[in-house]
């Protein structure tokens, strides 16, 4: 209890000298964040080259923007929502070139109907379990990720997506299923993916 | 059995991500410092500029009633509280007159004592 005490006074200073642009709460800031971001980056679908810039500018973004963060979410959930942000604009800038891309990751797919292969050569369950994720729809995918590994709260995604709540929970209803359609098949038994 | 699952894996980031976010961080400072040196003197050379100008403008356009107006202030400054006090009513009254020569003398005066408090103290003021 009061080691937590002392955790969250030390949390709150240091996200003081955040805000008033210290660079070593910068540092730590980065540090504790960046795995978050570059999640956010890759399930969105941006090439590798694009994951680091995308990451770069979000927590630039962030720096510049911490004088006025107000603290009514989470300092995850802001972040979060820069980066997808950031993110959905680099999808957009570069449209024309990904469709392209889909269209060869479609046909590449295609011939690898039904997601992940069987277990039969004793790959991690992890390993099975991310492939399949990774093959949900970009935006069912990052809501997924959302509320199951970052255990975001429905509204927190819905903030984060900029979109209505109704929409998220169908997003993870739809991704639910159909991570349960392809786990079922990958790891030869019925994966109840939402419990 | 999917929130245990995906909270096991750890996204892999370049080595080096931290320390390069705090380079950009710092450059970002250095930038902005740098524009706001740029910016005070810049304000200050505008002040300095259109002060000059109105006062030319204003001696060679108007002579008369820069004349009146800077031995009004003369007479305000020097001891006669007293007949100036006597005198506000009419005071009031030029103003009132010549309201648009006023107000312009007053937003210049305005700009020239903030760029000059700019100038002296705005460092300070912003450091703090």
């Amino acid at each position: 209890m009061v080691d937590g005490m002392w955790e969250q006074h030390g949390e709150d200073n240091r996200l003081r000298l955040l805000c008033s642009g210290d660079h070593e709460a910068f540092s730590w800031f980065v540090d504790k964040y960046k795995e978050t971001v570059f999640l956010c980056c890759r399930r969105l679908g941006l090439r590798e080259d694009e994951v680091e810039d995308v990451a770069s500018e979000t927590f630039m973004a962030a720096y510049k923007g911490l004088s006025r963060y107000s603290g009514r979410s989470e300092l995850s959930t802001w972040l979060w929502s820069i980066a997808y942000r950031k993110g959905i604009d680099c999808l957009r800038r570069n449209r024309r070139e990904r469709q392209l891309e889909d269209e060869q990751e479609n046909e590449i797919a295609a011939g690898r109907e039904n997601g992940p292969t069987v277990v039969t050569d004793g790959r991690e369950t992890e390993q099975v379990v991310w492939e399949a994720v990774e093959r949900l729809p970009r935006l069912w995918r990052v809501a997924v990720v959302l509320h199951y590994r970052e255990e975001k709260a429905i509204a927190d995604i819905a903030k984060i997506m900029d979109t209505r709540e109704n929409t998220v929970k169908t997003y993870l209803f739809r991704g639910r299923q159909k991570l349960r359609e392809m786990l079922s098949e990958a790891l030869g038994e019925d994966c109840n993916a939402g419990k | 059995m999917l929130g245990r699952t995906l909270r096991r894996h750890s996204e892999p980031v370049p080595a080096d991500f931290t320390e390069r976010m705090l380079r950009q961080a710092r450059e970002l400072d250095e930038k902005r410092i740098v524009s706001r040196v740029i910016w005070q003197g810049r304000s200050a050379l505008a002040g300095t500029i259109l002060l000059g100008a109105a006062a030319i403008v204003g001696i060679v356009a108007l002579p008369g009633r820069i004349g009146a107006l800077l031995s009004s202030i003369g007479m305000g400054f020097t001891g006669r509280g007293g007949a100036l006090i006597d005198r506000f009513p009419q005071a009031v009254g030029v103003v009132r007159n010549e309201w648009q020569l006023y107000a312009v003398l007053a937003v210049l005066l305005a700009f020239a004592v903030f760029c000059l408090l700019d100038l002296l103290v705005g460092d300070r003021v912003r450091m703090a």
